[in-house]
């Protein structure tokens, strides 16, 4: 990875250091070229003031002073035979017109690569001012050595950063993976590595952190899942084995001792109602695996909830009266939110169930529906029984749990935890709180949709079944029907409706 | 009633063969779609009981589907071990007529056979219902007993009309649930009952004959007395 980072740090450096070569090169030839021009126009101007002669003796002058090589002159006749300079000959590229030429040629002994400026004078006489390109070399040298110099730089940087880089992100992903690890083992207490900024609480924001938390939020609703999934198991295995267990030994002790036709009768109807029971639990159980899922989300449609909430409340009305418990309902009309109207029913008659069988005779049940503040909304069952005691409250969701007030009453020990369920699926919570004397149950709901949906409305099928005219209109008509009566019934009616 | 029973269960298919026989209705039976499907198809029956797993990874709705599509009305109840909402409402979406999930109890089984197979005989253009002296006007939404004017709340009208409308027939406690009120949860309570017991006293005054008789292990009935 590091060798990558070099590699392409150099090339990104060619990249841009081979425009500025060029740039530079043709910055530099022209100089050359505009050099050699006015050092020939200087001999010319000679030449026009002094004549052949006067310029032969200054370009002697001239070649006398300088250092070999430095400057190539040459001063011919028209017939390109030599009268002044330090070429012994015409160069043999040079052609006779005037003008700029680049070319190799032998200067004292040496080859070279010289560039020339070619002058034709008054009189046919020719004049060379040239250059050997070889003095520009060191120029040259120094500019390849500092990028040389620089390539190396960020090699050395490049690869004691990518070393360092990956040291550290090696170390935390070691961390990560250890904490991974031990999860996998069956310890799902482990968190992964959160770093902390200096400043007191605030994380760090980078990628690996965020990641972290993310993970830790999952791991968090895993962990709630399994040690659910761990008292259901124990609890089931607690609670599914007492009807079983009377279902077996009811029904061995009717294989083994063979009663009568009537005690027969009677003991299969008790084993009947055994099963009975047990499938009650599993309904209830599966019910709960379903809400929290998640799926059942895709259920949620705008309801009145004081509407369901009074529907409820006439529901348990009779039961209530013959419990000689009162039974009163609060609620401002028509406070809508996006729920699931099924689920919500269930939750608000779990509730209200629960109230009446602890309510003794005389006592008094309220529910009341508000909203509350921001986007929630409360409703509340509240009953003047015995309460539950603050140890217990924490502990009366969880499923199976069953205060000691509940011994001895039918249930399963699932309404409080299904409540709970539901609240959390409408993205609220269920609260217990003391009504001195007795309890009061608040679920507090979202009244607005949480944003992300997991499970969207399928499309309606096209190909619709082909003889549901007439059906369909009996179906609009018990949507509008049901909508009178009850929006639950409308909302699952018309979700029938949209499926076809 | 003929009634035609598409479920690859072996003792499941014993038990509703023998309850449904005994109940007096001629039952033919299918074990595996293919069957189920040609003998729908072919047969007239008031009703078909169709379960949703079949050998072959066949999905009982596939063929409910099919039928439908192919111009075949006859009520159909599914029967599931999928107890989700959204499954029931698949099973109502594909063309199912009712959902009962299983285990069940054949006296739910029974009634719910009962309402299918009425339902497509009755009709819904009544604006009046009568059984015996009991008479109940749907637009006025009143109730009189006789010459007995009969003061009922919206929700026992409607307790009232569903029983009416399913007279002489067995209705259970869940059908009363998801018809009436729209439950689709078991309430621990009797709270059905309660309601039950309260419709009947207003019904019901000391020296009328009864109508609303509880039917053991199974539900209610409203019938007039011979």
């Amino acid at each position: 990875m590091a060798v990558g980072y070099v590699a392409f740090g150099i090339a990104a450096l060619i990249l841009f250091a081979a425009p500025l070569w060029y740039a530079w090169q043709v910055t530099i030839q022209d100089g050359r070229t505009e050099l050699l021009r006015v050092d020939s126009q200087r001999l010319t101007d000679v030449f026009r003031r002094e004549g052949p002669q006067g310029l032969t003796s200054f370009i002697d002058t001239r070649v006398g002073m300088q250092i070999a090589g430095e400057r190539i002159l040459l001063f011919t006749d028209s017939s390109f035979r030599p009268l002044a300079g330090n070429l012994r000959e015409w160069p043999a590229g040079i052609p006779p017109q005037a003008g700029t030429y680049t070319l190799p040629v032998r200067l004292a002994n040496k080859a070279a690569h010289a560039m020339f400026v070619h002058s034709t004078l008054p009189g046919g006489y020719h004049l060379i001012v040239g250059r050997d390109q070889a003095l520009f070399a060191p120029l040259t040298t120094r500019f390849f050595y500092g990028l040389a110099a620089a390539v190396a730089v960020l090699c050395i940087a490049g690869i004691l950063g990518g070393i360092m880089i990956r040291q550290a992100v090696l170390a935390r992903v070691n961390g990560l993976r250890q904490t991974v690890q031990a999860i996998m083992k069956g310890d799902f207490s482990h968190r992964l590595p959160v770093q902390r900024s200096s400043r007191q609480g605030v994380d760090e924001g980078d990628e690996l952190n965020t990641l972290s938390r993310t993970i830790n939020g999952m791991l968090d609703q895993i962990e709630q899942l399994v040690h659910g999934v761990r008292d259901v198991s124990n609890a089931i295995a607690h609670d599914l084995r007492t009807p079983l267990a009377e279902l077996r030994s009811r029904l061995e002790e009717l294989s083994l001792t063979r009663p009568d036709n009537e005690e027969t009768f009677a003991e299969v109807e008790a084993a009947v109602a055994d099963v009975d029971r047990v499938i009650r639990i599993f309904n209830a159980l599966l019910r709960l695996a379903e809400i929290d899922s998640g799926l059942r989300r895709s259920g949620f449609v705008q309801i009145d909830a004081s509407e369901l909430a009074r529907q409820a409340a006439d529901f348990y009305q009779p039961a209530a009266e013959l419990k000689g418990v009162t039974l009163g309902f609060r609620a401002p009309p028509a406070i809508m939110l996006s729920g699931d109207p099924v689920l919500l029913a269930q939750a608000i008659g779990n509730l209200i169930d629960n109230a009446l069988k602890y309510t003794p005779e005389g006592g008094a049940i309220a529910v009341a529906v508000q909203p509350h503040g921001e986007g929630l909304i409360d409703i509340d069952v509240t009953d003047n029984g015995p309460g539950i005691s603050d140890e217990e409250k924490p502990k009366v969701s969880d499923r199976f749990y069953r205060g000691d007030a509940s011994r001895g009453t039918p249930g399963v020990g699932l309404g409080l935890t299904l409540v709970a369920s539901v609240a959390k699926v409408h993205g609220g919570a269920l609260e217990l709180t003391d009504n001195h004397p007795g309890l009061k149950a608040r679920m507090v709901l979202k009244a607005e949709r949480e944003a992300h949906r997991l499970v969207t409305h399928p499309a309606v099928d096209p190909h619709d079944r082909s003889d549901s005219g007439e059906r369909r209109d009996e179906r609009a008509e018990e949507v509008h029907r049901s909508a009178r009566q009850s929006p639950q019934s409308a909302a699952l009616l018309q979700k029938r409706h949209d499926f076809g | 009633m003929k009634l035609l029973l598409v479920e690859d269960n072996e003792r499941v298919t014993r038990f509703v063969l023998k309850g449904l026989q005994e109940a007096g209705h001629t039952v033919d039976h299918a074990d595996n779609g293919r069957e189920g499907m040609f003998l729908a198809a072919s047969e007239p029956y008031d009703v078909i009981v169709m379960d949703r797993m079949l050998p072959g990874n066949i999905d009982g709705l596939a063929i409910i589907e099919a039928l439908r599509k192919a111009g075949n009305r006859i009520p159909i109840l599914i029967l599931s071990a999928l107890s989700d909402v959204d499954e029931r409402i698949k099973g109502l979406k594909s063309g199912g007529d009712d959902y009962l999930t299983k285990p069940f109890a054949f006296g739910e089984l029974l009634a719910r056979l009962d309402a299918l197979c009425r339902r497509t005989q009755g009709s819904n253009t009544q604006t009046t219902l009568d059984v015996g002296d009991l008479h109940i006007d749907l637009l006025s939404r009143k109730a009189m007993r006789g010459s007995r004017q009969i003061v009922l709340q919206p929700q026992e009208f409607k307790l009232l009309e569903y029983l009416m409308r399913h007279a002489g027939q067995v209705v259970t406690r869940t059908m009363l649930l998801e018809n009436v009120w729209d439950y689709h949860f078991d309430p621990q309570t009797n709270v059905v009952d309660v309601h039950i017991s309260k419709l009947r006293q207003k019904i019901e005054s000391d020296c009328e004959p009864p109508l609303l008789r509880t039917v053991r292990n199974a539900g209610y009935m409203l019938t007039a007395q011979e």
